[in-house]
């Protein structure tokens, strides 16, 4: 387990009075009340609840997927509530890497293309160092040998793990992962979560949304989220020990 | 039970989108409308054979069409007589020529009409299986040198000249100055081989010729039971080489460059040789809409199934059977062509109304309309349809059917999201957007090609004033006014013929409301076809090097009626009458192109052909440019010359008369000079020059409009086509672009990914587009002059309006997609 690993105090993520409505006909939908939260550098989070409960939307305003109604966000210092569609869009690029349920990989491009698909929006790499990025991120997965396959050539685990690479692909400062197992059967959920585990190791921040209470105890610390709201913070150690 | 509740279902879920439903039934409603009425069009006027009263298709044999002069040309009888006995194939065989006939009534009060005549074996009754319904048809003793002269008339002949008198059988009348007795009438209708109004036995040197003629006939024909088309055309192929070869020197004009003479063809086919790459043309466009339609409906109701999804998804795990499901795809398509073809029926049907109107407005002058040429939709076109509706449901059913079943629906179900766009479906969706694009280019390009050149072509300047003038064709009684060729009597003959013609013109023109008076072989606007001319000392190595001219035969003092000028020399006068060098007038063109110095006059040149040249004739004038031939006949020519008439002596001339006041009494005037002149000589094709001029572009101009009718389709189903399947295929990307901007692509990045696949596809479309088209058009330039400008506008301003489509049709959808939340596109379902 890596609850050994001690996340430096410094706030990489600062949420502050964030309220996310959504209206459909008429009806008004809370989806996120108040929500104040700091995640900091090098920190495993896992976010749980109850459908609907307003993770997967947190998790979203997190990774700049959507706009709160109100509230502040600080990451890594710089105030992003505010910033227009084509900053967030670099800030996506450069600082937050996402793993999705469902893997998202772009079926009309390789594996190394889809890792390479964040890097290529970058302006400040050459192709070789664009290269090269790719092949670090694949080795770490251990898909470097499918690099030229395509998505519909591998397993539902091989295409998490390249999701996984093309999320780390970038360096970012904090990865998102949204139900990163829930379509994988429990041996591939246990290599993408040893992968996670490794790259939390190396220092990497991970908010993760888990149904799956085993997962979620792997991270450091784990939030529950009903109605919109935080309802609990607490280290897993804690929560452990609460168990026992 | 099951059944009505997926048609229920159907009819449902085409209540709720009113819109959409009206319009797909209207796109089918077009595309079935216009193929049906195109079919009909075509199988009655070319396609279907022509059977009279036999179940045999009627074959036509005669001699290569000739593209320069765009007419059908008639074979020698002496080749004819080798056909009849030497072709095995051959069941029934019967030789002919058309052309007119002078008739006057015993009382002749009522003045001599011309009709059209057919000048026929004796055996054509029997071989259409039509006999007279008064008297008797011929018999071969008919044709003897001989035997009294006999004709028989046509219904409408004896209705309206002989006010359906039953003792008209029997009488005797003048046909073209000649006592002939009427010995029959036959049913309404019949008017073999083409327009006949009366038929006229041949002489029976033209049945068993023993030596070589001048004449051109033309022959037709039914094949044996054993025998087909395409082995009896390479067996007359055969037979022609064999002829050919035996042309005597004074004969080679008959043959083409390539050697080609004798022809078979369906005999429809024979008809419309002018036309016929356009009707083609037509029917490739109709079947491209088509095709374009049923990719708009078939893509309209897969984006559909796409929105349907989940719902099919919930079917298919609710154990619904594929059988049952590919059906409840299909009841929509079933209600959606079926309601079209209903209407499609409406379309056509007044389309063929029309169509009718104007071949009537087309011959309402010179009754050449030939008898087949009423289109109506009769089972056959029926049967088309109903196998054009049922390719459709197959078509715009089955494409969404097949992606219904071929989804994963497990997915569907399981998160709802159905990842990116699979590989296949990409394909598809590419595939679907290059074929509107390479569709809607030929479909464009042709209809604006036509339609620029029928344009320019209508208001093209045919350097004569047709305002207050009228045009008519003077024609004397051969046996009146005949002249004895090769006689001591030839110049007195020919000039006794046309001084028929100056009486008239001074009779004409000493009436106050006449100003002058114009005879030319074909007047400006009319007439086509050119012929070699070789300037004295500047002789090309090859006949067919030479320049070439459309040649006219002109009365003297023929310009002024219809405004045209003597700019260099002098018109002809009574000098060039007995002169002992023939002497000729050119037009400004000619002069300007081969005597810049402005010299021509004075000069020789002499007509030329393969074998066979002219007498020098000197050049004495130069006359202002007038266009022969319409504008947009590739036949017609800007180079003519023209010929002194009392020279040469017509039995047959154009009339223009310049008048004051009414055309009415202008008209009046005339009948009345021909009365003081000789009342057996006849004037017909009576109209304003403007008509006469139209005349000949009526079925191009309204071929045209059809075009137009085309191209405005084509455009508003090119253009909603490739807006939703572009619409549609970025739709099902949308997951994609949720991807794609999570991982920081900036909006300009997703448009550039979205609108470089569109040129792409674009660059893919156009390229096999404007190819096809060039090549359509191209097959058609033999017939028809398509202008630079009209390239111009078909060949870059389509591309640039489908480029802006496409574009626009990739930017609108992109934008939209690319404006939502990325984490809505990234859920999107």
């Amino acid at each position: 387990m890596n609850n050994n690993i001690v996340a430096d105090q410094q706030p990489l993520v600062e949420l502050g009075d964030i309220k996310k409505v959504f209206f459909t006909d008429d009806v008004e939908t809370h989806a996120l009340n108040n929500i104040n939260l700091t995640i900091n550098k090098g920190e495993y989070l896992s976010i749980t609840g109850p459908s609907g409960c307003g993770k997967s939307t947190l998790l979203s305003l997190l990774g700049l997927l959507d706009t709160a109604n109100s509230g502040s966000y600080q990451l890594a210092g710089h105030d992003v509530s505010s910033l227009n569609r084509d900053d967030r869009s670099k800030i996506r690029n450069k600082e937050i890497g996402f793993i999705f349920q469902s893997f998202n990989l772009i079926s009309d491009l390789s594996v190394a293309e889809n890792v390479e698909l964040p890097l290529t929006y970058r302006t400040d790499l050459t192709a070789q160092q664009r290269g090269a990025m790719v092949g670090d991120s694949l080795e770490k997965v251990d898909m470097l040998h499918r690099a030229n396959h395509f998505p519909s050539q591998l397993s539902g685990g091989q295409q998490q793990r390249v999701a996984v690479a093309r999320a780390i692909s970038g360096k970012p400062s904090i990865i998102l992962a949204d139900e990163p197992t829930g379509n994988l059967d429990s041996k591939n959920a246990q290599i993408v979560m040893a992968l996670l585990d490794e790259l939390h190791r190396e220092g990497a921040t991970i908010c993760m949304v888990t149904h799956d209470p085993r997962s979620a105890a792997r991270a450091q610390r784990m939030i529950e989220v009903f109605d919109g709201k935080i309802v609990a913070d607490q280290s897993t150690e804690i929560t452990a020990a609460i168990a026992v | 039970m099951s059944i009505s509740l997926d048609i229920k279902y159907a009819a449902r879920l085409l209540h709720k989108k009113p819109v959409f439903t009206v319009l797909t039934v209207l796109i089918v409603a077009i595309g079935l409308g216009l193929t049906l009425y195109t079919y009909s069009l075509l199988s009655s006027l070319v396609f279907k054979p022509l059977v009279l009263n036999n179940d045999k298709p009627v074959i036509s044999i005669e001699g290569e069409f000739n593209e320069s002069h765009l007419y059908r040309i008639g074979v020698d009888p002496f080749d004819l007589l080798r056909v009849r006995n030497e072709m095995d194939d051959l069941q029934d065989f019967g030789i002919y020529i058309e052309g007119t006939a002078l008739i006057g009534k015993p009382d002749n009060n009522t003045g001599t009409r011309k009709f059209n005549a057919a000048f026929i074996e004796w055996n054509v009754f029997e071989f259409a299986g039509v006999q007279p319904i008064l008297g008797r048809g011929f018999t071969p003793e008919d044709h003897f040198e001989g035997a009294e002269p006999v004709m028989v008339l046509s219904h409408q002949v004896w209705q309206d000249y002989f006010l359906a008198k039953e003792d008209v059988v029997g009488s005797v009348i003048m046909a073209d100055a000649i006592a002939t007795r009427i010995i029959g009438v036959m049913p309404e209708g019949f008017a073999f081989p083409a327009t006949a109004q009366t038929w006229h036995p041949i002489e029976q040197n033209y049945l068993t010729p023993t030596v070589r003629t001048r004449e051109r006939f033309y022959a037709y024909a039914h094949l044996k039971d054993n025998a087909d088309f395409s082995t009896f055309e390479h067996k007359l192929s055969v037979l022609n080489k064999s002829i050919v070869e035996s042309l005597p020197e004074n004969m080679l004009w008959r043959r083409s460059v390539d050697g080609g003479y004798l022809v078979t063809l369906p005999f429809k086919k024979a008809s419309i040789p002018q036309f016929y790459s356009i009707f083609i043309t037509m029917f490739v466009v109709v079947f491209l809409i088509l095709l374009l339609a049923c990719i708009n409906v078939g893509n309209l109701l897969l984006a559909r199934v796409n929105e349907r999804f989940k719902e099919i998804a919930i079917r298919v795990a609710l154990g619904v059977p594929r059988k049952r499901l590919i059906l409840q795809m299909l009841w929509e398509s079933i209600f959606i062509c079926t309601v079209g073809g209903f209407i499609a029926i409406l379309l056509a049907g007044w389309g063929l109304e029309l169509s009718n109107s104007v071949f009537e407005q087309m011959y309402a002058v010179n009754q050449q309309k030939p008898f087949w040429w009423h289109v109506t939709l009769d089972s056959d076109a029926i049967l088309v349809l109903i196998i054009a509706v049922i390719m459709m449901i197959a078509i715009t059913g089955l494409i969404p059917a097949w992606r219904a079943l071929s989804g994963d629906f497990n997915a569907v179900l399981r998160d709802g999201t159905r990842g990116a766009q699979g590989k296949k479906a990409a394909n598809a969706s590419k595939a679907l957007v290059i074929s509107e694009i390479f569709l809607s280019c030929v479909v464009l390009v042709i209809a604006t090609i036509l339609l620029a050149s029928s344009y320019s072509a209508g208001r093209a300047d045919y350097g004569v004033e047709t305002q207050n003038r009228i045009t008519a064709t003077i024609e004397l009684p051969s046996e009146n006014y005949k002249i004895r060729y090769g006689t001591e009597h030839q110049d007195s003959d020919t000039l006794n013929r046309t001084a028929v013609y100056y009486k008239l013109k001074t009779e004409l023109e000493q009436m106050p409301n006449i100003e002058a008076v114009s005879f030319m072989s074909s007047l400006p606007g009319t007439g086509e076809g050119a012929s070699y001319f070789e300037i004295e000392g500047r002789a090309a190595l090859v006949y067919n090097e030479n320049p070439a001219s459309n040649s006219e035969v002109v009365a003297r003092d023929s310009w002024r009626a219809i405004g045209m000028k003597v700019i260099q020399g002098r018109d002809f006068d009574h000098r060039d009458i007995s002169a002992t060098e023939a002497t000729i007038i050119i037009n400004e063109s000619i002069a300007k192109e081969f005597f810049p110095d402005g010299d021509a006059v004075g000069h020789r040149v002499r007509r030329i052909g393969e074998n066979r040249q002219g007498d020098w004739l000197t050049i004495i004038g130069v006359v202002s440019d007038t266009f022969h031939g319409s504008a947009m006949k590739t036949s017609s020519e800007t180079y003519t010359s023209y010929y002194l008439l009392d020279t040469i002596g017509r039995s047959r001339i154009d009339i223009a008369i310049h008048y004051v006041g009414q055309q009415a009494l202008a008209q009046k005037s005339l009948q009345q000079a021909i009365n003081n002149v000789d009342d057996n000589v006849t004037s017909y094709h009576l109209q304003s020059y403007d008509d006469l001029i139209a005349q000949p572009m009526i079925l191009v101009s309204a071929i045209s409009k059809v075009f137009l009718l085309c191209g405005v389709i084509a455009v508003f189903l090119a253009a909603s086509g490739i807006y939703a399947v572009a619409a549609n295929g970025i739709t099902q990307r949308t997951q994609e672009i949720g991807v794609r901007r999570a991982l920081g692509a900036s909006d300009n990045n997703i448009m550039r990914l979205f609108l470089t696949q569109a040129v792409s596809q674009l660059l893919i479309g156009l390229s096999i587009g404007v190819a096809i088209s060039l090549w359509v058009v191209n097959s058609m330039t033999d017939t028809l002059v398509i202008n630079d400008a009209s390239y111009v506008i078909g060949l870059f301003g389509i591309p640039l309006l489908i480029i802006i489509m496409v574009l626009f049709a990739t930017y609108v959808p992109t934008r939209k997609v690319v404006l939502m939340e990325p984490s809505f596109a990234l859920h999107h379902d």
